[in-house]
C-alpha cells in the first residue's frame, strides 16, 4: 500500500458518479414542481419526451462528470509544504493552500457517497472560502492518511525521526479509543433542553412552506378559493388554541430532538497526537481534525434545565478571515460539542487550554448597563401602547398581555444585567453573559489582536466604560465597565501580549 | 480598586497607555476634511434648490428648509471639528496607540506582533496636500483594526517602514 501524495493524482473513480449526481440533484431540485406538474398535467407522449428528456441530462451530466474527474488532480508539495488542487473542465483553476495555513480537514460521507462507500474531503483555512478546496470522492484510506499528512505536515519537517510512526498512526486513526462519546440517552436530553430557538424558526419555515406550497398546488388545479385560509380561521376557538399550544410544544420538542438525533448521532472525541478528532452524523457522517491552538475562543454555555441536569454545550471557535462572511461559514468554522458532563467538559478545555481557568478577580458593569434596553424593550413600547390605549378600543383586552410583557421584559433584562461580566486570572479572561442560555467565553490573553477602549463624554465624571477584545474569531465586549479598572487591565494584557513570546496560532 | 494577588509583577509600575502622549493628525488635514464637508454639502444644496424651484409649496416655506440646512450644516462642522481635535496617534516600542470618536471617544491599541501587514493610501486631495492615511490590518477583522488618515506623508512613509521592519524582526526572533 502506497500512500505518497507528491505525485499528482486524480480522485477516487467513483468520482464521476459522485460529480454525475450532483449535477442531477441540482438539476433535479431546480425544476421540481413545473417537472411534477407537468408529469400531472399532460398526456403520454408528451412524457415519454419528458422522461427521454431526463435521459440526456443524466448522461450528459455524467460525461461531465467523467471530464470533471479526468481534468481534477491533486497532489502534496513536500518541499514547499504546500497543497495543490488542479481543477475546472472549461477554465482551469490552481489552488495552492500553504500546509501551516490549514486549520481544520473535514472528511464527510453522504448517502450517496455512503453507497458507494467513498468519502469527501474538506479543506479549511482562515482566508478561504470552504467550499472552493473539496475533493468530493476519495477511498476512505486515502482521505485520513492525506488528512494525517496535512495536519501534520510541519512536524514531519521537524522530527524526521518520528516519521516512521506516522503511516502506523494513520491507520490507527479510526481506531483511537474516544474519551468523550456521547450515547442516544444523552442526545435524548440535549434534544429536550438546548437549541429551541433555532428549531422554531426552521419550524416556522416549514410552516410557510407548506402552506404556500398547498396554495401553489391548488391554483395549479384551478381550485383555490381560500379553502386553506378558511380552514385556519374556522379552527381558531379558545380549546382548539389550547390544542394548537400543546400539539406546537410537542412538535417544536420533536423537531429539536430528531435534529439533534441527525447531527450529532454517535458523536466522538479522541486525541490523536496533539489533535482532536471529533466525528459525528446520521445519515452523513462527518470526520474533523483539528489542533488545539488553532482555537481562539472556548465557550461554553448552559441554560437551567441543562444545569439541573449537569449538561454542558460547548463550541470552538477558530479565526476566520476579515472579509464579511455569511452565517453559516462562520458557523462552520465553529466546532460544537453538543452534551458533555463537568469531567467531560474539563477534559477538552484541559486539552485546549492546557489548564483549566482558574478563579480570579470578578469585575461587573454599573447598573447604568440597563438604560438602553430599559428604554427601547419598556419604556418606548408602553408608550406606544399607552398611546394605542386612549385612540382605539381593540387593543384594551390586551391589557393583562400588555402587563405580563412588561414583567417578563424587566425581568429579562435584569438577569443579563446580572450574568453580564469578565473574570480575569493570570491566563485566562472569561466573558460571562446571557439570559436564559448563560455562556462563558474564555480566551488566553495571547489571542488577542487588538483591544478598544470608549467612553461617552456624559460618563466620564461617572468613571464609566466599555472594553472591546478583537480576537480572529470575533469580539468580546464589556460594556458600562468601571474605566480605571478597564484602563489597569488593559494595560496588564498589553503587557502580555507584547512581553510574551506566545502566538495566536 | 482590586488588586492581583497571584502574580508578582506591580501593576502599577506597568506603562499606561493612557497617558501616553500622542501626534495629532496634521493641520492641513482640516482642510481636507473641510473641502470634503463642503462638497457634500454642496450637493444636498443643489438638491434641496432644486426642490424648492419645482414645487410650489417649498417655494413659500423656503427659510424653513434654508434654516434647517444651515443648522445641519454648523452641526456637521461642529462635530468633525470636535472629532478632529480628539484624533492622535502613537508610535510606542511594542504597539500602536489610536485615539478617535465622534461622540464616544475610542482608544484602539495594536501590538506589533499582530499586524499582518500595513497599506500607506494617498487619495486625491491628501496628495495636493502631502498627506496620507495609514492603514494597520490584524486577523481581528475590521473592527479592531486602524485606520490613521492626516499623517504627513514622508512621516507615514518612515512610520510604514519602522512598522514592516519590526515585523520582520519579531518573524525572526519567533521562528528561530
Amino acid at each position: 500500500m502506497s500512500l505518497d501524495f507528491s505525485e499528482p493524482q486524480r480522485q477516487s473513480a467513483a468520482g464521476i458518479l459522485i460529480n454525475g449526481a450532483y449535477i442531477v440533484q441540482r438539476f433535479v431540485r431546480a425544476m421540481f414542481i413545473p417537472l411534477a406538474l407537468f408529469i400531472f398535467k399532460s398526456n403520454k407522449i408528451a412524457l415519454l419526451y419528458t422522461a427521454l428528456g431526463l435521459v440526456v441530462v443524466l448522461v450528459v451530466s455524467l460525461i461531465y462528470g467523467y471530464f470533471y474527474y479526468r481534468k481534477f488532480t491533486f497532489y502534496l508539495d513536500t518541499l514547499k509544504q504546500e497543497f495543490v488542487i488542479d481543477k475546472g473542465v472549461f477554465g482551469r483553476k490552481n489552488l495552492t493552500i500553504p500546509v501551516e495555513k490549514i486549520q481544520q480537514v473535514n472528511i464527510n460521507q453522504g448517502f450517496l457517497q455512503k453507497l458507494i462507500g467513498v468519502y469527501s474531503l474538506q479543506i479549511d483555512t482562515a482566508g478561504s472560502d470552504s467550499k472552493e478546496v473539496n475533493i468530493s470522492a476519495i477511498s476512505g484510506q486515502i482521505a485520513f492518511a492525506l488528512k494525517e499528512h496535512l495536519l501534520n505536515g510541519e512536524k514531519e519537517t521537524v522530527a524526521t525521526e518520528r516519521n516512521e510512526d506516522a503511516p502506523l498512526a494513520a491507520q490507527n486513526l479510526q481506531k483511537e479509543t474516544p474519551f468523550i462519546k456521547i450515547g442516544p440517552s444523552t442526545l435524548l436530553k440535549i434534544g429536550l433542553t438546548s437549541n429551541y430557538g433555532q428549531s422554531v424558526v426552521l419550524l416556522l419555515g416549514f410552516g410557510y412552506a407548506v402552506f404556500h406550497n398547498i396554495k401553489e398546488v391548488l391554483k395549479a388545479f384551478d381550485n383555490d378559493n381560500g379553502q386553506v385560509e378558511q380552514f385556519f380561521k374556522s379552527g381558531i376557538t379558545l380549546i382548539s388554541i389550547g390544542v394548537l399550544f400543546v400539539a406546537i410544544i410537542f412538535l417544536l420538542l420533536a423537531t429539536n430532538v430528531i435534529r439533534t438525533f441527525v447531527k450529532y448521532f454517535d458523536f466522538q472525541i479522541s486525541k490523536h497526537q496533539k489533535s482532536l478528532l471529533i466525528s459525528s452524523g446520521l445519515l452523513a457522517k462527518k470526520n474533523t481534525l483539528l489542533h488545539p491552538n488553532k482555537v481562539q475562543i472556548t465557550e461554553v454555555s448552559q441554560n437551567y434545565f441543562q444545569k439541573k441536569i449537569g449538561l454542558f454545550n460547548m463550541a470552538l471557535k477558530q479565526a476566520h478571515s476579515g472579509e464579511q462572511q455569511s452565517d453559516k461559514e462562520v458557523r462552520s468554522n465553529n466546532l460544537e460539542v453538543p452534551g458533555c458532563s463537568v469531567n467531560e467538559k474539563d477534559e477538552i478545555m484541559r486539552m485546549i487550554l492546557s489548564k483549566l481557568p482558574a478563579d480570579g478577580n470578578s469585575y461587573q458593569p454599573n447598573f447604568r448597563f440597563v438604560n438602553l434596553p430599559v428604554l427601547f424593550w419598556i419604556v418606548l413600547p408602553v408608550i406606544i401602547y399607552n398611546l394605542v390605549f386612549y385612540f382605539e378600543n381593540s387593543v384594551r383586552p390586551f391589557l393583562p398581555l400588555a402587563i405580563g410583557y412588561v414583567l417578563v421584559a424587566a425581568m429579562m433584562i435584569y438577569i443579563s444585567f446580572k450574568k453580564h461580566r469578565i473574570i480575569v486570572s493570570k491566563d485566562f479572561i472569561v466573558k460571562q453573559s446571557g439570559i436564559w442560555d448563560i455562556s462563558k467565553e474564555i480566551i488566553q490573553p495571547q489571542k488577542i489582536q487588538s483591544i478598544s477602549t470608549s467612553q461617552f463624554p456624559w460618563h466620564k465624571s461617572l468613571d464609566i466604560g466599555h472594553l472591546t477584545l478583537h480576537t480572529a474569531a470575533g469580539n468580546i465586549t464589556f460594556s458600562y465597565g468601571n474605566y480605571t479598572e478597564i484602563k489597569l487591565l488593559v494595560n496588564w494584557w498589553l503587557y502580555q501580549v507584547e512581553s510574551s513570546e506566545k502566538d495566536w496560532m | 480598586m482590586q488588586e492581583f494577588t497571584n502574580n508578582t509583577i506591580d501593576l502599577s509600575t506597568l506603562p499606561k497607555y493612557e497617558e501616553t502622549a500622542l501626534t495629532a493628525p496634521d493641520s492641513k488635514y482640516w482642510q481636507i476634511i473641510v473641502i470634503n464637508l463642503l462638497i457634500f454639502l454642496f450637493v444636498i444644496g443643489i438638491g434641496l434648490a432644486a426642490i424648492t424651484f419645482i414645487d410650489e409649496e417649498t417655494r413659500a416655506n423656503w427659510f424653513i428648509f434654508a434654516g434647517v440646512f444651515l443648522i445641519f450644516a454648523a452641526f456637521l462642522f461642529f462635530i468633525f471639528r470636535a472629532s478632529f481635535k480628539r484624533r492622535g496617534f502613537a508610535l510606542r516600542e511594542k504597539d500602536l496607540l489610536y485615539k478617535s470618536g465622534i461622540i464616544a471617544e475610542t482608544t484602539t491599541i495594536v501590538p506589533l506582533h499582530r499586524i499582518q501587514h500595513v497599506a500607506l493610501n494617498e487619495g486625491l486631495l491628501s496628495r495636493m496636500f502631502q498627506l496620507g492615511t495609514l492603514q494597520l490590518y490584524t486577523a481581528g477583522g475590521s473592527s479592531g483594526e486602524i485606520r490613521i488618515a492626516g499623517i504627513p506623508i514622508e512621516q507615514a512613509k518612515s512610520i510604514k517602514e519602522a512598522l514592516a521592519q519590526s515585523l520582520v524582526e519579531i518573524r525572526k526572533t519567533t521562528t528561530e
